[in-house]
């Protein structure tokens, strides 16, 4: 199903919003360097809101475990290791492992953002 | 199936107003199961390594933070105590098994250092496990503000507690004062808890 957001002149550009899909589907829109760009506000490794995190380059780093996922691809690019120190011990691959970023069909029509909830 | 359909009653139960509600204030009920029982998962496994930690708070140094780590871990364990009925409120579940419970934790698991006789090197685990727990609480804190007060409430506890923890270990680790004085009793939980009891007991 397709859903209006808002005006696309309301996000500025290397910004983002979240909207609340059905009470249910938070996503994050917003554009990186002119481009537009949609996808679940949920970080595929632990749950947390991606909204909170910040970019580095075309990736989204999430706040709580520093995870970095691409916003077009939606690939998991970057997973740091927990060894801040090199006598900590890594954390264990169940716990390390991550899906990649839920993306959304995002597109604009008529000035307005659009996004395709399946 | 979930981790929680094990759960599930045979019998159907009437409509549960207490999630209704949440549901009209725009409270994303599954979503916020999950990061509840990823939040508990936290401070459950927490309680478990700074158990450990605490063993091996050794030394003239390590005696002197032993009771801080024993408060820290005391208070963890009773965050999850404090956070767990309301996930069977809401009618989430634990995970059936304790393996799949840790993999799914919020945080990362707070393993003794290598250098563990550094007791800094024990301090920045400590710190990093806080620092991790606040912003997973905070979260929690955010979905709920002004839409469902009851788990607001104990987010908002659990999370009071966790700020001073951080303090606690940023203290200890840079004197920047963290403006608490030591608990009265071991994991006394002074926002969680009520007169030594927890909040729901």
């Amino acid at each position: 199903m397709i859903h209006r957001l808002c005006n696309a002149q309301d996000i500025a550009d290397n910004s983002w919003n979240v909207f609340t899909v059905n009470n249910s589907v938070d996503v994050m829109v917003g554009f990186r360097n002119g481009k537009l760009f949609a996808f679940d506000n949920s970080c595929p490794h632990k749950g947390a809101p991606l909204s909170k995190g910040e970019f580095n380059g075309d990736r989204i780093v999430c706040h709580r475990h520093f995870y970095e996922f691409n916003i077009f691809s939606g690939k998991l690019e970057n997973m740091p290791s927990w060894k801040k120190e090199d006598t900590w011990v890594e954390q264990n691959p169940a716990w390390r492992s991550s899906g990649d970023l839920k993306l959304y069909h995002a597109f604009i029509k008529e000035g307005s953002i659009y996004v395709e909830i399946p | 199936m979930t981790d929680a359909d094990y759960a599930k009653t045979s019998k159907p139960h009437p409509n549960i107003v207490a999630i209704e509600v949440l549901k009209k204030n725009g409270v994303n009920v599954e979503k916020l199961k999950e990061l509840i029982t990823k939040g508990v998962g936290a401070e459950f496994t927490t309680y478990y390594y700074y158990t450990i930690l605490r063993m091996h708070c050794t030394g003239l140094e390590g005696e002197g933070i032993k009771e801080i780590v024993e408060d820290a871990r005391i208070e963890d364990r009773n965050h999850f105590e404090a956070m767990t009925p309301r996930l069977y409120e809401l009618g989430g579940a634990l995970p059936r098994d304790i393996r799949k419970f840790a993999d799914q934790a919020g945080c990362p698991d707070a393993f003794l250092p290598d250098n563990w006789e550094d007791i800094n090197s024990i301090l920045k685990v400590l710190l990093e496990a806080e620092q991790c727990a606040i912003r997973s609480w905070g979260e929690v804190c955010d979905m709920t503000a002004g839409k469902d007060p009851r788990t607001y409430d104990i987010a908002q506890r659990i999370m009071q507690e966790e700020v001073e923890h951080e303090a606690w270990f940023i203290e200890l680790l840079s004197k920047r004062p963290s403006g608490h004085f030591r608990r009265k009793f071991a994991g006394q939980s002074p926002h969680t808890g009520s007169q030594g009891g927890l909040i729901h007991l």
